[in-house]
Order: C-alpha cells, then structure tokens, then sequence
C-alpha cells in the first residue's frame, strides 16, 4: 500500500526551481532515502512533506489524505533536522513531552511516555539538562525522541547524522535501521552520504538539480544506474566514467575513446553511433594484463585491498583495486583491462541516459522486501 | 608593565571625570543650604540634611510628575515593544516585495533628527485633540523609539534559527503557538534591551515634553522639575539636586538588576544568541 505519494511536485523559489516534477510513490513501513548532493532539492522536498513549504504545483498524499493544505501538526509526521532544532530553554525532558503537550495529552500520561522514550534512547540520567549542556551525540538522541515519542505515521529525518563524528555515525546508523525495523514505520531519510543511503535503505530516491534521477533498491542504483549521473554519485571509489564514442562495426557495438576501445556487448535499443561515455567500477577492472596501458599515480592500501589510481593516455585517470599481495607501486606502468561485461554505457550528457539493455531482475529485490514488510506488519 | 599602571590612571581620571558631576549632585542635595555657596566649597557636607527632599515631596508637585513619567515611560515602553516584537518577526520570518526596502526606511526615519519633526508632530498631535496630554507624548516617542528597537529586534529575530520555529509547527504548535513557545523566551534578552532603551528615552526625553506639553498635570519629570525649580529669578540648586538625585535612582535600580542581560543585548544582536 502506497503511504506517501509525491505526484509532480514543483517547488520554486522565485525564479529558481528548487524542485522539479518529482514523482514519489514511498510504500508503509518503507525506509526511503533521498540522496543527492547539497543543493539538489532534498531539504526542500522533505519541507514540503512536512508542510513547513508550500509546493508550486503538483499533489502530496500521506496515507489516504490529500495534505496540500494541511498544517505541519495536522499531517501526522515528525522530523528531525539536521541542526537537532532543540528548544534552548527547555530542558531535555520538555522538549520531548513538547509535542505530546501540543497534542493535549494528559501530564501524567505525558511524563510516562516521555520516561519510555528517555529509557530507549539511554536519555533517562539527561532529562532535566538543558540541550546546551548536552553533546552532540545526546542532542541527537534527544531530537530523535522528539519525534518517536508520539508514534507518528511517517518519520522525515534531514541529514540526523552529518553533525557526528565518524564513529558514533557509524553506531547511529546501526540504531536507526534497528529502530526501524522494530517500529515498522515509513521513514523519509534525507542524506548527501551515499555509504548511508545503500547501508539504511528499502530503496534510494536519487535526486539532481531537483529532479528525480532515479528510485530503486540499492541494488539497483548500484549495479545499474539510470544515467551517468547516478552512476558517479553512488560507490566509493567511484565508478571510472571516460567520454568516447559509439560506433558500428560487422553489427558489433564498439565504444572508442583515446587510446583504447572495448566492446559493447550488451546495448539496449536507445543505442546510437556517436559521442557517448563508459563507465567501469573498480571492480571492473583488471590490472596486471590488458590492453591498456597506464603509470600508477597513487596507491591507496585500506588493508584488505589497495586502491590503485593511475593515469591513461593524457590527462585520464582510472582506478582499480587490487589485492594488497599484488605489488604495485606508483610510477610503475602497468597493463589494463576492461571487463566488457561489467561496463555501463551512456549517453551523452552529465546526466546521459543508460544505453545498456534492461537486465531482467530490475525491480526484484524491492518487491520482494516490502512485501516481506506487509506480511510482518 | 608601567604602560599597564599609565593606562590605569588614564581609565580611572576618565571615569572620575564622568562620576564627579554625579557625586556633586548627591553631596549637593544633602548640604544644608548655607554650606551651599561657601568658599572653598566643602568636598563632603559638615552636617547631612534631608530636608531638601522632604520639602520636595511634601511642598511640591514632584510625585505628580514622577507618577506622570512612570506611566508615560511604561506605557511607552509597553507599545514599543509590542509593535518592534510583531515588526521584527515579520521582517525576518515573511517574504514579501519590499521587505528589505521597508527595513531600511525604517532606518532612514531614525536618522532625521527629532527637531525636524517636531512641529509637524506638534500639529499633527493638536488635530487630534491630544495636545497636553501624555497620550501625545507616548506617541510622539513611539516615533522616534519605536525605529531603532524594530532595527535592535530584527537583529536578534534574525538570530534566533528558523528551524525552531519548524520544528514546534512540526510538534503540533500553531504560528502563534510556535511564536510564544519557543521565539519569544529566544527573544527575552532583545526584549528586555530594548525595554530598556526605549525606557530610558522616554524617561530623560526632554525637548518633546518642552513643547508638546503646556500643563502642569501632565508634565513628566524632566521638564516639570525645570518648571518648578527654574524661573529667571532664582534657581533652587538643593532641591534641583535632590530632584536629580531621585529621578536616577529608578534608572540606577533597573539596571542593576537587568545589566547582565543588557551588556549580553547589545553585545549579541548580531551573532547568533
Ligand atoms: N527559502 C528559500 N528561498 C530561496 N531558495 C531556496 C530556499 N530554500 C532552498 N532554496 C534553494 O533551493 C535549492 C535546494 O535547497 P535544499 O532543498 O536545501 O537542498 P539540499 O537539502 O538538497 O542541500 C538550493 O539551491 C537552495 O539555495
Ligand atoms: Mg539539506
């Protein structure tokens, strides 16, 4: 069942538009991210979920109202920002029972409630500190159960973890997706940090300049990318994207770039001659034997693997990951290859459609989990 | 080191400087009148006296005027406040064609000197039939007040982030709601700087309560002191200082008690509180 729909919904801030035509269909019990750089519309998005911004054009519906017109208290969500919001002058525990009060619920009920939460998220010795007295990681806490206490429909969560530091982050995501998983409850979840949004995600709304790029499971998103934006946005290291052309040759696709050319096996119909881009993960790519050749500039050891960047013809750079046993050391030339049938091909253009034929599976994992979602819930 | 010790002295004349005129005030208002004029005169009074102030409360109309100026200044204070709060929020929290430009011709009227408008507030006032009243110096404050504290407000509005205002419409609160729970307990040290200001305005305000007010019912304390105790014969010098003496000591209180929040006021307008 759909819970929140989002059906092309414009924002625009003057001249300016932040949010273009976006279309959302975020199933109950989902956990969606919106993921994007800064500035792509994500915030604004999440605003217009809560009702804290008005959209321009287009329909918002959570659950089975219609919310355009609804005030933020009315709509039966909560959210956390990323700068926590806090009330400075309330101490721990009335910031939490705040929207409990603003919803009429008796203090003795209140204080039970707002004891519950503070027991959950480990609040209970803080609750009569004020937030300033608090770091960051406990003001965290304490705007998340700010939103928990009430048990709303739909939780919207503005980059919760970008204040932390890397190690609580780490230990914060593992929370929330436990909190998740126990509550059941649709979450919105707005990030800039890729690594968070396949970790956490049911699926992934990638968003650009304010426009949907794409809106699929992790999976997905990872091993076939809508276009050539998506494709350098999700992975670390990112995905190796060089600009050449498409060509014809006996009915085989060919792409050429400078210097080398691989083939093109496995083109969909959208296929043309002329410019286009490959792209390659890491993975994709072998170094030892190959075609290519190129001089290591830098060799990254993460321990279990190094991480080898080196530059090819002028001025391209390609990265790889080998096996830490495997000595490479920067300035040595080395050979390269290309798994043919690892590459994405796409057209021309920063956000140049994928030309690669549709695998099979493509919409398989997200079915597959939410529906074990329905059935548990 | 001894630049150290010479920029000591140099701080400690300044101040002597500015807190002697207010030390004479006060030894002046508890001599005796023949200690008044003798020469040399006397540092510290011989014989203490506080006969000056009995005669200014019991012979004269000193507590009419210090009632009329505490409810001119209060009631002044009072509307300032209110519309510099409402002003401010809207200035920073509404989007709207003009609102910088408004802002600015707010700051523009503060900029005219008060003399320029004086006689076309004057007639103004008399249209109304208000002249001779305190109304008419509430409002003729208000003017020149109320400029400056909507500039003061709006820099502290400014600094309160929006995101609390979201997040208490998000929790349930109406805008107003939102407004009294969580901008204005934000906004208490702009308030209460701007209190302060617009108090001490109206209360050492002079020229305007000169010109807009001819009787003596309702005159404040500035000019109905001069009134009584200035006439082109004589001046009282005892009971002026005695005078002077009382008119400071509400000022000196509420400052006492609200400097903290005053200096952190006017420090932290700008910058986020
Ligand atoms: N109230 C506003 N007025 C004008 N422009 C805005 C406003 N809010 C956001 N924007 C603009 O809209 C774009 C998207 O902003 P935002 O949704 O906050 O991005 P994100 O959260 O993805 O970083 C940005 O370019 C931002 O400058
Ligand atoms: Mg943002």
């Amino acid at each position: 069942m759909a819970d929140v729909v989002l059906s092309n919904v414009n924002k625009v801030f003057g001249t300016f538009t932040a949010v273009d035509g976006l279309n959302l269909d975020i199933r109950q019990g989902e956990f969606v991210s919106l993921l994007g750089p800064s500035g792509c519309g994500k915030t604004t998005t999440l605003r217009m979920l809560a009702g804290l911004e008005f959209p321009s054009g287009g329909e918002i519906r959570i659950g089975d109202r219609m919310v355009n017109d609804l005030a933020p208290g009315q709509r039966d969500i909560a959210m956390v920002f990323q700068s926590y919001a806090l009330y400075p002058h309330m101490s721990v525990g009335q910031n939490i029972a705040y929207p409990l009060k603003k919803r009429g619920v008796a203090k003795a009920e209140r204080t039970a409630m707002v004891a519950k939460t503070a027991e959950m998220l480990q609040l209970t010795p803080l609750l009569n500190r004020k937030p300033r007295e608090l770091s960051g990681g406990q003001q965290q806490r304490v705007a998340l159960g700010r939103a928990l206490v009430r048990d709303p429909k739909v939780f919207l969560l503005d980059e919760p973890l970008s204040n932390l530091d890397a190690k609580l982050r780490g230990y914060m995501r593992a929370e929330l997706i436990e909190l998740h998983q126990r509550l059941g409850r649709t979450m919105v979840y707005v990030t800039h940090d890729q690594l968070e949004a396949m970790t956490m995600s049911d699926r992934i709304a990638v968003m650009e300049s304010g426009k949907l790029q794409q809106f699929a499971p992790p999976q997905v998103v990872y091993r076939e990318p809508a276009n050539r934006f998506v494709a350098s946005f999700i992975g670390t290291p990112g995905m190796n994207i060089v600009d050449g052309e498409l060509l014809q040759e006996n009915g085989r696709w060919i792409f050429q770039s400078q210097g080398f050319s691989v083939d093109a096996p496995n083109l969909g119909p959208d296929a043309q001659s002329g410019a286009a881009a490959m792209g390659i993960r890491p993975e994709g790519l072998s170094i030892g034997t190959g075609p290519i050749e190129g001089v290591v500039q830098l060799v990254e050891q993460t321990g279990h693997e190094n991480i080898v960047v080196a530059r090819v013809g002028d001025g391209l750079r390609m990265t790889g990951r080998t096996n830490p046993d495997q000595p490479v050391r920067a300035g040595e030339t080395i050979k390269l290859s290309i798994d043919a049938n690892k590459a994405h091909f796409f057209a021309e253009g920063a956000t140049g459609k994928r030309l690669n034929k549709a695998a099979a599976t493509s919409d398989g994992p997200a079915k597959s989990q939410s529906a074990l979602k329905e059935a548990t819930s | 080191m001894a630049r150290k010790i010479l920029f000591n002295i140099f701080a400690w004349m300044v101040v002597l400087m500015v807190a002697f005129p207010l030390f004479w005030m006060l030894v002046t208002s508890v001599k005796p009148q023949f200690e008044l004029f003798r020469r040399p005169p006397s540092m510290l009074p011989e014989t203490v006296t506080f006969e000056h102030y009995w005669r200014l409360l019991s012979d004269t109309n000193f507590l009419g005027y210090f009632w009329n100026s505490v409810i001119l200044s209060t009631a002044t204070t009072f509307v300032v406040v209110t519309i510099a709060t409402i002003g401010a929020y809207s200035l920073v929290r509404f989007r709207y064609r003009g609102r910088e430009t408004l802002a600015f011709l707010v700051l523009f009227t503060y900029l005219l000197p008060s003399v320029v408008l004086i006689l076309p507030l004057y007639l103004m006032l008399v249209e109304l039939g208000l002249s001779n009243t305190i109304t008419s110096l509430v409002i003729a404050y208000t003017t020149f007040a109320l400029p400056y504290a909507l500039w003061l407000l709006r820099s502290f509005m400014a600094g309160i982030p929006e995101d609390l205002e979201s997040a208490a419409l998000v929790d349930g609160a109406t805008r107003l709601g939102a407004f009294k729970d969580v901008i204005l307990p934000q906004l208490l040290p702009g308030i209460i700087s701007t209190a302060l200001f617009t108090f001490i305005l109206s209360w050492n305000e002079y020229l305007y309560a000169l010109v807009l007010v001819n009787s003596d019912e309702s005159r404040p304390l500035t000019t109905g002191v001069m009134n009584m105790l200035i006439s082109s014969f004589n001046i009282e010098w005892s009971l002026l200082m005695a005078a002077s003496v009382m008119m400071s000591v509400p000022l000196i209180i509420v400052f006492a008690f609200l400097q903290s929040y005053l200096t952190r006021g006017f420090g932290a307008g700008g910058v986020k509180g």
